[in-house]
């Protein structure tokens, strides 16, 4: 009876667990075997690191690399630096708060390829901001802002995407500060900004950094905003790794799998980095 | 609750909702109207530059899309695998969601970020080398592979959600049901049931909604002839960017899935509710 009662729990996992460990289990075991194996052109398969020399030596993989971790980590950061005053005005309701806050959650609804076709449709040729700066008399004529080549549109996305996500996040623990802990520090001579440095952001610790990482994944492993609205000479690690897997025949599946490994651990280290960071910060701007 | 507020805050706060409300017109109400214009600019018309508004509208291009191009079966592509996962989802999520609300054992907190690993791998990795995985595995079905990769990475969602529920319901209440004489059934109608069913409806819609917008695993597992509403819309953004079409779809994709999120967004405010209050 008390070994049946000991195993119930760990049985009742198997169900919802197993299948997410098996899945990913396989899938990260495949990138990396398939990673160091290569087909010659006669179709043999063998070990080798032909695929990672290969993907190091072009220019094009370290553009992928470098642009996505620079949109991974623009998009975080601002994202959360957008949301986190916001969370903070809305920490204690008042007559139009709530309204707010739907407000700010509303792009959460809305598709991510959606998204893209909206900006993409405001900034184009026949988009609102270049009938707006013609009608205004700020522009001659419409001025061509689709697919910029320094992906400004792709951060605009991300952060108007991923800044509700933020919000979200941030607000629960921001509203879980008591009051009296914000009276104790205010009896205590902290002034707004010393509460600030020394109470609120310690305690939001974690979510600030939960934040950055479930951002900063997501927008290092983007396709879809790059493909519709982001510089046409660049590609984004994962349109790289579909590139890779499509256009190389016999060896396409081991150099994407090079890029998919290196996504993985771009995902990994950025993201520990980033909540390094912001601990270091918090930690700094508290003393 | 105002009176909590200084007037000078009273007057910030009054600006700031302003400008958030200029902002979310700025942000959504005009993008998504200029979406609607678009999608009614007739054919024959086009809506060139200099000209501030379509020329004519007409609904020849909804027309046109649901006629002439492979929409319907997108459609029921989407609805189709939407709820074969929303149901497969939930049945595989409730044994292990109630081990983590209602259980205690060793590892419980381990085992629950184990369960969030599908949101810490980038998509597109996780499509690319699944399609490997199903065709080592012999799994030809594109419906079959896009259904078990949406399962397995809905699941999360599917398992927070009725954890959620699950611990809200009263221990008390099962207590007292049990020494009534309450069979296990009647302790779940009573005590359980009631407490999980707005959590359980709310996961399946979240669930279903997800899974009609989920995109990598949908176009790279179902390239080329399996579409889903998503792949349809990326075709028209792409290199054959058919702005009116493009318009029409993403209206198709977002109203059902907006209205089907605010059903489950109250769904999950009475659940809370009646498990704060013990309701039930």
């Amino acid at each position: 009876m008390s070994s049946r009662r000991t195993l119930a729990p760990y049985l009742l996992l198997i169900p919802g667990l197993a299948p997410i460990i098996v899945l990913m289990t396989l899938v990260i075991g495949m990138a990396v075997s398939q990673s160091v194996t290569w087909t010659d052109v006669s179709g043999k398969v063998s070990l080798s690191l032909e695929a990672w020399r290969v993907t190091f030596e072009s220019d094009q993989f370290w553009r992928a690399f470098l642009y996505s971790a620079r949109i991974g980590t623009l998009g975080a950061i601002l994202s959360v630096a957008f949301a986190y005053p916001v969370a903070l005005w809305l920490r204690r309701p008042f007559a139009g708060s709530d309204l707010v806050s739907a407000l700010i959650k509303a792009p959460i609804l809305v598709h991510g390829l959606v998204a893209a076709f909206l900006y993409v449709n405001f900034v184009s040729f026949q988009g609102f901001l270049n009938v707006a700066l013609v009608g205004l008399g700020l522009a001659a004529r419409p001025i061509r802002m689709q697919n910029d080549p320094y992906a400004i549109g792709v951060v605009v996305l991300q952060v108007w995407k991923n800044m509700p996500l933020a919000f979200l996040i941030l607000s629960g623990s921001v509203r879980a500060i008591s009051d009296d802990v914000l009276n104790a520090a205010r009896d205590l001579g902290a002034g707004t900004f010393g509460r600030l440095r020394r109470v609120v952001l310690p305690l939001t610790l974690r979510s600030l950094q939960a934040a950055l990482i479930i951002i900063f994944i997501g927008a290092a492993g983007d396709y879809t905003f790059q493909a519709v609205a982001g510089p046409t000479s660049l590609n984004s690690m994962a349109q790289f790794m579909v590139r890779m897997e499509t256009d190389n025949g016999l060896q396409g599946v081991s150099l994407a799998a090079v890029v998919a490994v290196m996504l993985m651990g771009l995902s990994l280290c950025g993201s520990i980095l980033l909540a390094g960071l912001m601990q270091f910060l918090v930690k700094r701007a508290g003393r | 609750m105002a009176t909590l507020f200084r007037p000078a805050e009273r007057w910030r706060n009054r600006a700031l909702i302003l400008f958030a409300l200029v902002l979310f017109f700025f942000a959504l109400v005009l993008p998504f109207g200029m979406a609607v214009l678009w999608s009614l600019v007739d054919p024959s018309h086009p809506w060139a530059y200099p000209n501030v508004l379509p020329p004519v509208l007409s609904f020849r291009r909804w027309v046109e899309i649901w006629t002439t191009t492979g929409l319907q079966q997108a459609l029921v592509n989407s609805y189709t695998v939407a709820l074969t996962v929303s149901i497969a989802t939930i049945l595989l999520a409730l044994p292990t969601a109630f081990a983590f609300g209602r259980m205690e054992f060793r590892g419980k907190a381990a085992a629950q970020v184990l369960t969030l690993l599908p949101l810490a791998m980038p998509l597109f990795v996780l499509a690319i080398f699944y399609v490997t995985i199903l065709s080592k595995l012999g799994i030809y079905s594109r419906f079959l592979g896009i259904a078990i990769g949406h399962t397995v990475c809905l699941l999360p969602y599917a398992i927070r959600l009725l954890t959620v529920s699950f611990s809200g319901v009263r221990q008390d209440l099962i207590d007292a049901a049990r020494d009534l004489g309450a069979s296990r059934l009647t302790v779940f109608r009573h005590a359980y049931l009631p407490v999980l069913k707005p959590g359980l409806l709310a996961a399946l819609i979240i669930v279903f909604i997800l899974s009609i917008e989920e995109f990598a695993i949908s176009y790279i597992v179902g390239a080329p002839d399996f579409t889903t509403v998503p792949t349809i819309l990326f075709s028209y953004l792409g290199y054959n960017f058919i702005r009116p079409s493009a318009a029409a779809v993403s209206l198709i994709l977002v109203v059902p899935n907006v209205l089907l999120m605010l059903i489950a967004e109250r769904l999950l405010k009475s659940a809370g509710a009646s498990g704060a209050a013990g309701k039930g």
